[in-house]
């Protein structure tokens, strides 16, 4: 990943931060979103996150770790299981990454 | 923008408006810094410089659509993408708008633009929450900036501690994992709808099993999946709708 790369990344993303919040209002009126579509569009965010911490959780450096013991794949599951019982963003991170250099350093 | 600053400083009662908007946020200030903290850290973490990520954080102002996008960074991951990716995390913004341009419509088109692109996820609520309480509360539009912008100035700041610390905490304590770990923090209670929980379990799967996929398309895949999932889900069992 060498600089220049990682500057079209970032105009890419706050390209997506600024199409996302500025189309309705920059098109007017004119265009109205039906039920159906809203309510689909609220399951991307969510469906989108899924698959992006499951294969971070899972592989590391492109290497499947299905290890019980994998500390990332402990960590998430512990932060899962903090976040439900907390309810607190804060604890559920510091929890998880407790869980994760417990793992990584004892077992 | 500058008119509306102005109109809100020249006129008392729009400036009032604009002080409850500033208000009804600071209660919100640990949990926006702790988060922006996260993600500053994340993402010097994941190899951007400190420039690369205040710059990122300044331009798009979107923890999850940044956090999402630094795993996608560091495995190589097609500019397409990664935009895309982003666009799909943030498509939320697109329902929040649909929602606020309502109530800012009789401002001009230049103010209508930077107010829609101040949204965040915490002045949002607090924003419909005065709406249902207040249907009709004057210069709703000041109160929105006031929101916007304490906002804004409050992710910035955890931000950029989160960058300057992220750049002095060693490598080796693997930080770059809080990110995903705060992703979890989000992710996990919107499961308390159904069939989001289905979309999600599906979008897990999928990813999983298709991570081989050149280009990263196993991701664009658990997307779709977990998207048809859960309209599969809401349209089999509509009554269970809790919000």
């Amino acid at each position: 990943m060498n600089d220049f790369t990682v500057w079209w990344a970032i105009a890419g993303v706050a390209f997506s931060a600024i199409v996302t919040r500025c189309v309705l209002p920059l098109l007017g009126p004119r265009l109205r979103l039906s039920a159906s579509v809203e309510s689909s569009l609220q399951f991307a965010p969510a469906c989108a996150l899924a698959a992006i911490i499951v294969p971070d959780l899972l592989f590391e450096h492109g290497a499947l770790n299905l290890s019980a013991l994998n500390p990332r794949l402990l960590a998430g599951i512990a932060s899962v299981l903090i976040y439900l019982i907390t309810r607190s963003t804060l604890t559920t991170i510091l929890g998880g990454m407790i869980v994760f250099w417990l793992t990584r350093s004892y077992i | 923008m500058l008119r509306l600053l102005w109109a809100t400083m020249t006129e008392l009662s729009r400036e009032e408006a604009y002080r409850r908007g500033v208000r009804d946020i600071l209660p919100a200030a640990p949990g926006i810094i702790a988060w922006a903290l996260v993600t500053g850290v994340a993402m010097i973490k994941s190899g951007l410089t400190i420039q690369q990520a205040t710059g990122l954080s300044l331009a798009a102002y979107a923890g999850s659509a940044q956090l999402a996008a630094l795993p996608l960074i560091i495995s190589g991951a097609p500019l397409w993408l990664i935009t895309l990716t982003a666009i799909v995390v943030n498509l939320r913004f697109v329902v929040y708008s649909a929602m606020t341009r309502r109530h800012l419509s009789q401002e001009p088109w230049f103010t209508r633009l930077w107010l829609a692109y101040l949204v965040a996820d915490i002045m949002f609520v607090r924003f419909t929450t005065l709406l249902t309480q207040e249907p009709n509360y004057p210069h709703i539009s000041a109160y929105y900036l006031g929101a916007a912008i304490c906002n804004w100035v409050i992710w910035q700041v955890g931000s950029i501690a989160g960058i300057w610390a992220g750049s002095l905490i060693p490598s080796n304590w693997g930080l770059e994992l809080a990110g995903s770990l705060a992703l979890v923090a989000l992710v996990v209670p919107l499961c308390r709808y159904q069939p989001t929980l289905v979309g999600v379990l599906i979008a897990s799967l999928v990813s999983f099993i298709a991570y081989s996929l050149p280009l990263k398309l196993g991701l664009l895949l658990g997307v779709i999946s977990g998207m048809s999932a859960a309209l599969l889900a809401e349209s089999v069992k509509p009554a269970s709708r809790q919000h």
